[in-house]
């Protein structure tokens, strides 16, 4: 070999290395930790922490592992309490003076509302783990994990028309905040899909009180099938109610809120056919195998098994994804960059693929499994997901 | 037409608890002259040790008697507090205090009994009375509407005819005439308040099963409660009485008149609009100023 050829030769080496590590060295961090934050309803009227919390447990895990190519993540979780001004300064607080790529694992009952115009302006992409309000699912800057409510309504009403055969579906909700118009669409979707009409639509019902009123209402309408949005305490209040006025021949479907197994346990009495709509795997199915990396990673975090916890999980997996396929410094640019090319991946916690995107809207979840309460517990109803068809 | 018969019978459940809950109102504000706004969290702390003591396992009597005494003691110790700092103080400074109190309470509540996490609250009373016009009325409903009617009484005969009763009332009118006079103002008042605890934790036992079990709210039956209570001017027991059960049938109806839905809740605030302009009609304006 002439000393020509070895040089050529070197030369060539060096440059695929070069080429190498131009093309394929992932994420980098030259600016120190990349900043990830997370706004969430902790004290107030909820608590959704475990969302964010579980969010950092996997940012942890990835750190204590070296980080992805060696960049740690500093998440940081902030407490709205469910006062507008207070998500505000902390929407401000991350994006000015924390300089974050990116919000993950926010859960708050009000913060996309607010902070929707400020992530916009600011250019900041939010992988919500848990969206409530309906500007979560209407803003180009945030894409939640789960399915919510509006859409959940829908799934819910095909589940009870496809597989209960319901003829007369009411839908009675509680409407707080600016809920109306997006829990309107939710059936007027579910009316388009199945070419029927809802019996009745009560809009007016109390989040407390006497439930009495609406229930006979619900039942001399005829209703076979009722869905409602009642939390925790309504659902147990809702479904005593029907009792108490020995209510037969009427499914309940409530949506993912009424999915705990302390309404379980509350209404082990009951023998109503209640059934609930979840956002993801059913958390309490823990020999599932779609749950089982969740499960491994909240005991290795020692964080509870919790459908709050499934969704941190799922938005800190997409956003380490979306992470990793970034080449280069990892900014609020590249992330966005990253974001907006995603191709959608599928999780096994999730019915639907995930996807950000640039849609000006985002409901990528669109798929729920049902659960039905039977003494004490829930067990699942749809083997299957049941998928909201897009239209 | 019958269903709107049906829609007021169904709100006679709610009417029983505003009574009960008034009537209780009325009894405080009386005999120490405080708008009680902590008055349905005092019974809320009684009722939530009912159901958290049921849950352990224990009978259901006694979780009772337990939820009571809690009721009674918190009832004291926010008696203790309004005795001994606000005695003195203006009826504005003591209703502003009872609703510090009333936020305070309730946020440690929320807490305390794992926020919307739901706790089973056991029926005391179980099944229904009877059926009128395609409407349950069940016995826990008709033994609050009884409660309410008995408290009614008990209090009337107390206030007016018994010397503790007549001791109260000067004491809710001049306390420092009345500790003047050798009346022992502290332990009546003190007493007062714990009884008044004990009659609202017991309420909220019957009330709360067909409630959302959620601290806040309980604690927030206050407010339908203390619009009965002004019907009665926080007076006549009797007025508290006929105005909660009145109201309780106003919000059925208004569940199924169209239109009128959404501002159901709105009715107590209308009621105390209509009790303030009413009670004002004979006024002019420099005297009412």
């Amino acid at each position: 070999m002439s000393i020509k050829t070895a040089f050529l030769l070197a030369s060539g080496l060096g440059a695929t290395i070069w080429s190498g590590s131009a093309f394929a060295a992932g994420p980098t961090c030259p600016d120190g930790p990349i900043k990830l934050g997370a706004i969430s309803t902790i004290t107030g009227p909820a608590d959704f922490s475990e969302v964010p919390k579980a969010a950092k447990a996997m940012y942890d895990a990835v750190n204590g592992a070296g980080g992805i190519n060696g960049c740690k993540i500093d998440y940081e979780i902030a407490d709205d309490k469910a006062d507008p001004q207070v998500a505000a300064q902390a929407a401000r607080d991350f994006i000015d003076n924390k300089n974050v790529v990116a919000m993950s694992g926010g859960a708050s009952l009000l913060e996309c509302a607010v902070n929707a115009p400020t992530y916009k302006r600011a250019n900041v992409s939010s992988v919500h783990g848990l969206g409530v309000d309906p500007v979560c699912f209407n803003s180009p800057n945030i894409s939640p994990v789960n399915v919510g409510p509006y859409t959940l309504t829908t799934a819910m009403g095909l589940f009870a028309t496809n597989t209960l055969k319901a003829k007369n579906l009411c839908a009675m909700f509680i409407i707080i905040g600016g809920t109306q118009e997006a829990y309107k669409a939710g059936i007027a979707r579910w009316e388009q899909l199945t070419g029927q009409k809802a019996k009745l639509v009560d809009l007016t019902v109390p989040i407390t009180g006497d439930y009495t009123p609406f229930l006979i209402k619900a039942r001399d309408a005829g209703c076979d099938a009722v869905i409602s949005n009642a939390i925790e305490p309504g659902v147990v209040a809702w479904v005593k109610t029907a009792d108490a006025q020995k209510i037969t021949g009427v499914n309940w479907l409530f949506l993912s809120p009424g999915y705990t197994v302390e309404v379980a346990k509350t209404l082990a009495d009951s023998k109503q056919p209640i059934y609930v709509g979840t956002e993801w795997e059913p958390y309490t199915e823990q020999n599932s195998p779609a749950n089982k990396d969740w499960i491994a990673a909240m005991n290795s975090a020692k964080r509870p098994l919790t459908a709050f916890s499934q969704g941190g999980y799922l938005s800190a997996q997409a956003m380490l994804d979306v992470i990793k396929s970034i080449d280069g410094p990892v900014t609020r640019d590249s992330v966005n960059k990253a974001l907006l090319a995603m191709k959608p991946v599928s999780y096994p916690l999730a019915g639907s693929p995930y996807v950000f995107g640039g849609g000006a809207t985002h409901g990528p979840m669109q798929a729920t499994k049902v659960m039905k309460l039977a003494n004490g517990a829930w067990t699942v109803q749809t083997k299957d997901w049941v998928v909201v068809p897009t239209k | 037409m019958t269903a709107y018969f049906a829609a007021a019978v169904a709100g006679l459940a709610a009417g029983g608890a505003y009574a009960l809950l008034g009537v209780c109102a009325v009894f405080t504000y009386r005999l120490v002259a405080v708008v009680n706004f902590v008055g349905a969290a005092i019974g809320a702390a009684g009722a939530f040790a009912f159901a958290m003591l049921a849950e352990q396992g224990l009978p259901l009597w006694l979780s009772a008697l337990a939820g009571i005494i809690v009721g009674a003691a918190v009832g004291a110790a926010v008696g203790a507090i309004m005795t001994h700092w606000f005695a003195e103080s203006p009826a504005s400074t003591k209703a502003a205090v009872a609703v510090a109190l009333l936020v305070g309470l309730a946020a440690v509540g929320l807490r305390i009994t794992g926020g919307q996490h739901p706790h089973d609250f056991p029926s005391l009373i179980r099944g229904s009375a009877f059926r009128l016009a395609g409407v349950e009325v069940t016995t826990a409903s008709v033994a609050t509407l009884v409660l309410a009617l008995v408290f009614t009484l008990a209090a009337n005969l107390f206030l007016n005819r018994s010397h503790t009763g007549l001791q109260l009332r000067a004491l809710s009118e001049r306390p420092v005439a009345a500790e003047l006079i050798g009346i022992p103002v502290h332990g009546l008042s003190l007493w007062v308040w714990g009884v008044g605890g004990a009659a609202t934790a017991f309420a909220l036992i019957l009330i709360a099963p067909q409630r959302a079990p959620n601290f806040l709210a309980l604690s927030l039956l206050v407010v339908p409660a203390l619009a009965a209570a002004l019907i009665g001017f926080f007076q006549n027991f009797w007025a508290a009485l006929i105005g909660g059960i009145a109201m309780g049938v106003v919000e059925g109806l208004a569940s199924v008149i169209p239109g009128l839905g959404e501002y159901r809740s709105a009715v107590p605030f209308l009621v105390i609009l209509a009790v303030l302009l009413w009670s004002q009609r004979g006024a002019r304006w420099d005297d009412a100023r």
